[in-house]
């Protein structure tokens, strides 16, 4: 009120002093609610184009954990198995599978985080599945004559389908989605904390097109 | 005489929003660098189970046994050279292993399911080079024998061979906060 009343009698050079005054702390009230915002939104999906390759990165921090999907290609997937003893027939199969680098993070939960990939559920126009696991394609392996020692870089390659993360920890491996080329779904995904379940969504993830397309 | 909001108090305010604006803006720089720069622990195992016992060869087909090790902290770690935080956090690790005293402190790097001349390629073009030894758990029997879930998964083992921490992810070793946990077990045993 005070303000009111002296800003009302100011001269000229006084008024754009306080407006100037005024506009910074508006400024500074506007960053401040952005700011706040934009921790809410922080749930919200984020998607990166490598400007390099065209690969795209879709991630989503929530609740003290972090999720990214990163597309893997054809090429790429069907070059790292091939790579590790498969034979081409498999490692094609595999790498058509829809396959995405994952990192999966205990950032700031507040105990340990335990996840089980069953629990996932890829969300398509068509209606919900789950992802392939590491125990289904090891049986296909195992039918296809796959080697042990291609077996076991498989393996350990693949993102865990159960896993514990205590504060801090984090892993890397690739999950498949089994999904045509080019295929767009959303993700959900579940942990628990303590017993008390969680989960959160990747939206808009696409899955990698074909090699020649990019 | 002018009932005007003085010039002082409007320079005050714009001070005021501009030291606002600017304390903001460092939040939100530092909000980004504290997500950017994680933290590096290694996680207390509760109940310090006994480590299992392993014999593996290294590269040239010498036999190391961890019980051999023991008096000493060992921090053994189970890496892949197609895993790329393994890769990673290697030259750390080897950091790391420069740093400390080597009476009291080993390390031992378990290459899972490759053979030398895989993992050769991958050791041989790093600089510098790995110091430590690098052993063969090709079947990755000993790697499931201690529950292992993921690559990288690294261990310490105190000087009675029981597991104190853990660390299941890439990290930094030669990080102030790891290089003290490691430093407070190897003199103080805890």
């Amino acid at each position: 009120m005070n303000l009111r009343v002296t800003l009302c009698s100011c001269n000229g050079s006084g008024e754009r002093r306080i407006s100037a005054g005024i506009f910074f702390l508006l400024q500074a009230i506007a960053l401040l609610s952005a700011f706040v915002t934009g921790a809410v939104r922080a749930a919200e999906t984020k998607h990166e184009i490598n400007p390099k390759n065209g690969i795209e990165t879709w991630e989503v921090r929530d609740q003290g954990v972090f999720l990214s999907l990163t597309q893997m290609t054809p090429d790429q997937a069907e070059a790292f198995f091939l790579a590790r003893g498969f034979h081409q027939k498999s490692a094609k199969k595999y790498a058509s599978a829809c396959v995405f680098e994952t990192i999966f993070r205990n950032e700031s939960a507040p105990a340990a985080v335990s996840s089980n990939l069953a629990d996932w559920r890829i969300i398509t126009p068509q209606g919900e599945r789950h992802l392939k696991l590491e125990a289904d394609w090891d049986r296909q392996w195992k039918a296809d004559g796959v080697s042990e020692p291609a077996r076991i870089a498989f393996r350990w390659s693949q993102f865990p389908t159960k896993q514990r993360f205590e504060p801090g920890d984090w892993n890397q491996g690739m999950t498949t989605f089994g999904l045509p080329r080019n295929s767009q779904f959303n993700l959900i995904f579940k942990w628990t904390v303590k017993g008390v379940s969680h989960e959160s969504m990747l939206s808009g993830v696409r899955c990698a097109p074909d090699n020649d397309s990019r | 005489m002018k009932a005007c909001f003085p010039a002082s108090d409007a320079r005050l305010t714009m001070i005021l929003g501009r030291l606002l604006l600017g304390c903001l803006v460092g939040l939100a720089l530092f909000a980004n660098e504290a997500v950017a720069s994680e933290p590096q622990t290694l996680t207390r195992v509760a109940g310090m189970p006994l480590a299992k016992d392993f014999s593996l060869k290294d590269m040239n087909g010498k036999s190391y046994r961890l019980s051999d090790f023991r008096g000493k902290v060992v921090l053994v770690n189970f890496w892949a050279t197609w895993c790329p935080p393994c890769r990673e956090e290697l030259p750390s690790l080897e950091r790391l292993w420069k740093m400390l005293n080597h009476k009291k402190f080993e390390i031992l790097a378990v290459n899972l399911g490759q053979g030398p001349d895989a993992i050769f390629g991958f050791t041989g073009a790093l600089n510098p080079a790995l110091t430590f030894p690098i052993l063969l758990d090709r079947s990755t029997a000993v790697f499931k024998s201690w529950s292992g879930m993921a690559i990288p998964t690294t261990f310490v083992v105190n000087q009675e061979g029981r597991i104190v921490y853990r660390a299941v992810g890439g990290r930094r070793y030669d990080d102030p906060h790891i290089v003290k946990q490691i430093k407070t077990l190897a003199t103080t045993g805890k």
